[in-house]
């Protein structure tokens, strides 16, 4: 599903890492862990083109990311960073962000499915009744991982989903990702969660 | 009717009316103060120059140097805009003087030619103040509305970023941040244009009462000022924003930096 080569990225002319080879299959959740400052979330960003790329290349389902494949991969994949500030005030304008889409005409907004993956999550359903300046950063990730869920995405890619979570809720988290593997899912995540990493098929050290 | 000219001793009466909101301005310490007393300034000198510009257009009559004329008020206009808005004059210069001179010529001919039906579109009576009203109102909606996208753009890049990694077009990751922008600057227009005549009498009616022509034909012009300046404003809009954009980002689709660096 995801192939890097050889990659090397930069940060203000400085080497953040270089010759990364890193494979993700069909089906599989791949965690990156490593110290803070590493490049974590720039290799995630990088995936869709979001970081420059000085050496290497990256290719997702089959085809390899340039500027002029990188609107068609973005479109194969479901995208959630770890910090969640978006300009709506309340969480069911939130949660239905990604639908307006053309890319997700496929995956039609349901509130019934999005009540089933809250369910999974341990998200209580008066949450979509709130404000978004109401609930807490873990809980909007969960609630937009929830959203991820619907988008029938060949790639989730999730920065740091359990950083704001107790064990139960990290184990939640994991269990739903597992469901969407059944689907044909891949995942790419990032985490410092020990327990995330035995519940992953692979991890990778950065 | 003929209107009454004011002498410069009446103007100079009249002038010192500003003494009372520079005394508030300053007993507020709002830093108001010598902005107020240097736009007053610029405001008479300038005004007599174009007045004495003016005199001349009037005199000549002549398409070419009205057109001329046209494009310094284009590039003065985009100076202004780009000025006010700190951004990078090498990437927004031309696409907002484009933006402002084929909206011009776009409104302004067809209101001139086929509205008004002139047999000469370029007649000085009519070409000069229309087109100077439509830069007027162009330059201050661009102000407002290219100020408002970028700095939300640069501010909430998440959102962009957001939309893009869950498969958006550029065109449909910037949507938000064009309609912010498009409310910002079109929203006071729009109140404006609902309680004219109730609640305030605009310029351009009271100037051709005051002209001696009569209320039934300054409304008329009235209705036609406010439709031509706010299609032209949002036409320059768009236009920008459309030829900015291949220097707004890059081939991914990421956010270059369109502001000027801070000194």
């Amino acid at each position: 599903m995801l192939q890097i080569k050889g990659l090397t990225v930069c940060f203000k002319h400085e080497e953040l890492f270089n010759g990364l080879n890193l494979h993700v299959k069909k089906g599989e959740i791949v965690c990156i862990k490593g110290r803070s400052g590493s490049g974590k979330t720039t290799l995630l960003r990088a995936v869709m083109g979001f970081v420059p790329i000085k050496e290497g290349s990256i290719i997702v389902d089959d085809t390899l990311l340039t500027a002029q494949t990188a609107e068609a991969i973005r479109k194969k994949i479901a995208w959630m960073p770890q910090e969640l500030a978006f300009p709506v005030e309340w969480v069911s304008d939130m949660v239905r962000i990604p639908f307006g889409l053309k890319a997700n005409r496929g995956a039609e907004f349901s509130q019934k499915k999005l009540l089933e993956n809250f369910a999974q999550l341990e998200l209580e359903e008066d949450l979509l009744a709130k404000r978004v300046c109401e609930i807490s950063g873990g809980q909007r990730q969960r609630i937009m991982l929830a959203v991820s869920g619907m988008l029938n995405k060949k790639l989730i890619i999730v920065d740091e989903p359990t950083a704001a979570l107790d064990n139960v809720s990290s184990y939640n988290v994991l269990n739903f990702m597992h469901r969407l593997l059944n689907n044909g899912t891949s995942i790419l995540t990032v985490s410092h969660d020990p327990c995330f990493f035995e519940g992953s098929t692979r991890v990778f050290s950065l | 009717m003929t209107t009454i000219d004011i002498s410069y001793f009446s103007l100079l009466i009249g002038l010192l009316l500003l003494l009372i909101p520079i005394y508030f301005f300053a007993k507020f310490k709002t830093d108001l103060t010598k902005a107020t007393i240097v736009g007053t300034l610029r405001m008479i000198v300038q005004l007599f120059l174009i007045g004495m510009y003016l005199k001349y257009l009037f005199l000549w009559n002549n398409p070419f140097i009205n057109l001329l004329w046209v494009c310094i008020m284009v590039f003065v206009a985009s100076e202004t805009a780009l000025s006010r808005t700190q951004l990078k004059r090498k990437i927004l210069m031309l696409p907002v003087a484009i933006g402002f001179l084929a909206s011009a010529i776009l409104v302004g001919c067809y209101f001139l030619g086929i509205v008004l039906q002139l047999d000469n579109i370029f007649s000085t009576q009519y070409m000069i103040p229309i087109f100077g009203i439509l830069m007027g109102n162009m330059l201050s909606s661009n102000v407002i509305a290219l100020n408002t996208f970028y700095t939300d753009l640069m501010r909430e890049q998440q959102l962009y970023y957001y939309l893009l990694g869950n498969g958006a077009t550029r065109q449909e990751a910037i949507a938000p941040f064009i309609r912010k922008a498009i409310i910002k600057a079109f929203s006071p227009a729009i109140a404006n244009m609902a309680v004219m005549g109730l609640v305030a009498l605009p310029g351009t009616m009271i100037g051709q009462i005051l002209g001696g022509s009569s209320p039934n034909v300054a409304i008329k012009y009235q209705m036609m000022i406010i439709v031509i300046t706010v299609t032209a404003s949002i036409l320059s809009l768009m236009i920008t924003l459309w030829l900015a954009s291949s220097k707004s980002f890059d081939a991914y689709g990421r956010i270059n930096n369109v502001f000027q660096e801070k000194k």
